[in-house]
């Protein structure tokens, strides 16, 4: 196991298998069943979600229920851009800002009562917005929705619509993740796990609580605004139903099941979401919320860390199993006193680097 | 005249069970520093518990008392048996356990019941009174009078009674409390215990009129989080008053603002928040708070 992480530490074994991944993720849609082809779409537009969601809870601390809002906003936004004939980036940009901008709004008055406070008036996001969507009904369609299937493959590619989907979805989604992943490694990053850490501490050292909390709330808009683009081009069809209640509190469970400030625990977040309610329905539709949140309560008392956190978990427990087994093997191994053993020993903000 | 003051009496009657549920947040939030999401979850469990005594014959009355009994057992044991483990710890995890909770109670009820709509008798006459020429049914002023009864015994349980001084002294500082001999741990089991019987009370008075449904409280837990935050987490008398508020502003709203209506009046509570926390981020009841880093 720890030959097995020293290699992984080499940069180019690291290069090596993004390149892999990134192979077989641009080449298998080619050969994958259409039904996979969307289920992988519908992944990515969800990890995309949970990714925003991550970012204003996983990695700044401020517990959103209302995310599922403004992945809303954005596909109403899509649709509408859509059937008025708007120039398609156009579309996408609004999709994108002005979800954003009601996220920097929501987020200038919450973020002023601090603590769970933004809990509480995120909630409202899912419950008003339902209602309002029906009402603005010369925008959104009403209790019907609309529905577009814009994003058709077009003829010089040759591809079929499901493929040409989730290859956008690729394209659009990588590169969230490319500027997410950048943006929580970096200086902003530093801040928001201070703020999470001790807002107290944050703002002796000259470092904002409520600038930084606003600031991530509104990136996490913009995901979300994103994901709602995407879910457009996938499901093709929203309607007020999209932002449920139950479907926001879906999205903190899955964000918290695949793992908290963690980009992979993103991916996972949206696998879990897709996969999961198609598996529980299989077994008995009536049970699915019933199971959903027993294993988000079973999760966080196995595994706070989330599934992401599962091989260390497991790393920790062989070696804890070896360690008792006898004393030849030592608790410390070279290659963990030289910093490349396994995250256990790393410290926390380490963890978003490795994900 | 006799509209709008009829809208304010609906109002407060529910209002009142906003209060409720806001009383009950409070409750635990004294004791443990938690939000827990999961209060109208609970309160829904323990209504469905009334409900399915009464289709077996137990009068109304004693099932809602049974319930009530349940609730505290429930509460008691989510405490012992699964929030204690994280009550010390970060409160987002903690927030996001009683989200689970909530899922996991709605997915109970849902999978023991179904998701129908379940008819749910009220606990009282549901003829009108005339005072000053204004009908008034009898179930608003029951439920006001219930949750003011409700309000007053939990304030003189708090000022009046050992056990009330004991709680006060756990919510304060539980260290101290824990070197002064206080049994802490089953001081929170109480805590809990209490909240998720007023949650009950609330359940059996909301449910006849909402008909009972798994996610019959998701939205009176909004208003109720909405109360909190109007009122101030410190003030139990302020989140009554501010639900009064509420349950009065949005009914008048949603007959004399056309665009709100009805099914928009959930959004009043909100509009309400962000104009005072403009002006007055503690809460209107609630006192500032000092940080010493």
């Amino acid at each position: 196991m720890a030959s097995a992480s020293a290699v992984w530490q080499r940069p180019w074994v690291r290069w090596a298998a993004v390149l892999v991944v990134l192979v077989v993720l641009f080449v298998a849609p080619l050969g994958l069943s259409e039904f996979t082809n969307q289920t992988l779409a519908r992944i990515g537009v969800f990890a995309v979600a949970v990714l925003g969601l991550n970012v204003v809870m996983g990695y700044t601390g401020q517990v959103s229920l209302g995310q599922i809002f403004f992945l809303g906003f954005g596909a109403y936004v899509t649709a509408y851009g859509v059937t008025n004939d708007w120039n398609i980036v156009l579309t996408f940009a609004l999709a994108c800002l002005a979800p954003a901008v009601v996220g920097l709004l929501v987020a200038l008055a919450a973020a002023r009562l601090g603590g769970l406070a933004i809990a509480m008036v995120t909630i409202a996001l899912p419950i008003v917005g339902v209602p309002l969507a029906k009402r603005l009904s010369d925008f959104t369609g009403g209790s019907e929705g609309t529905s577009t299937a814009f994003a058709k493959a077009p003829e010089w590619s040759g591809l079929f619509d499901d493929q040409w989907q989730l290859y956008l979805v690729l394209v659009i989604g990588g590169i969230v993740y490319l500027l997410t992943h950048n943006v929580v490694r970096g200086k902003y990053g530093r801040a928001f796990a201070i703020v999470k850490g001790n807002e107290n501490v944050a703002s002796s050292m000259g470092i904002s609580p409520y600038r930084y909390k606003v600031l991530a709330f509104t990136i996490a808009s913009l995901i979300g605004g994103v994901s709602g683009f995407l879910y457009m081009v996938v499901i093709q069809y929203t309607s007020p139903e999209t932002m449920s209640f139950g479907h926001s509190i879906n999205l903190v469970a899955a964000m918290v099941i695949g793992g908290s400030a963690s980009i992979v625990g993103s991916i996972l977040g949206g696998l879990y979401y897709v996969l999961v309610p198609q598996l529980t329905n299989a077994v008995d539709p009536s049970l699915t919320a019933l199971l959903q949140g027993a294993i988000l309560l079973v999760v966080l008392f196995v595994l706070p860390g989330g599934l992401v956190s599962l091989p260390r978990a497991l790393t920790r427990g062989r070696r804890r199993s070896r360690a008792a087994r006898g004393p030849a093997a030592p608790p410390t191994t070279p290659s963990s006193t030289t910093g490349s053993g396994t995250a256990a020993e790393q410290p926390e903000t380490e963890r978003q680097g490795h994900a | 005249m006799g509209k709008f003051v009829q809208l304010v009496v609906d109002g407060l009657s529910t209002g009142s069970i906003y209060g409720a549920i806001a009383l009950a947040i409070v409750l635990v939030n004294q004791a443990t520093g938690l939000i827990n999401f999961a209060q109208g979850g609970m309160a829904v469990l323990a209504a469905y518990v009334a409900w399915w005594l009464t289709t077996h014959d137990v009068p109304l009355v004693l099932a809602i008392l049974i319930s009530i009994l349940f609730s505290f057992v429930l509460g008691a044991v989510v405490e012992r048996w699964l929030m204690r483990r994280f009550e010390r710890g970060d409160p987002d995890t903690a927030v996001v356990v009683t989200i689970g909770l909530l899922t996991l109670i709605t997915g109970i009820c849902g999978w023991l019941w179904t998701y129908n709509n379940q008819q749910f008798p009220s606990l009282f006459p549901l003829g009108t009174v005339s005072v000053l020429g204004v009908s008034i049914s009898i179930r608003s002023i029951g439920t006001t009078l219930v949750i003011i009864v409700a309000m007053l015994l939990l304030q003189g349980l708090f000022v009046g009674t050992k056990l009330g001084l004991a709680l006060r002294a756990v919510a304060i500082n539980p260290q101290s409390a824990a070197f002064s001999g206080l049994p802490v741990g089953r001081l929170l089991m109480v805590g809990w215990g209490l909240a998720a019987a007023l949650g009950a009370v609330a359940g059996a008075l909301v449910a006849p009129q909402l008909t009972l449904t798994p996610g019959m409280l998701d939205n009176a837990l909004v208003y109720a989080l909405a109360a909190v935050i109007l009122g101030g987490l410190t003030s139990p008398i302020g989140v009554v008053v501010a639900a009064w508020i509420i349950g009065v502003l949005e009914n008048l709203a949603a007959v004399y603002v056309d665009f709100i209506g009805f099914d928009l009046k959930v959004a009043v509570p909100f509009i309400l928040i962000f104009v005072v926390l403009i002006v007055r981020p503690q809460g209107l009841f609630g006192r500032k708070v000092v940080v010493r880093v």
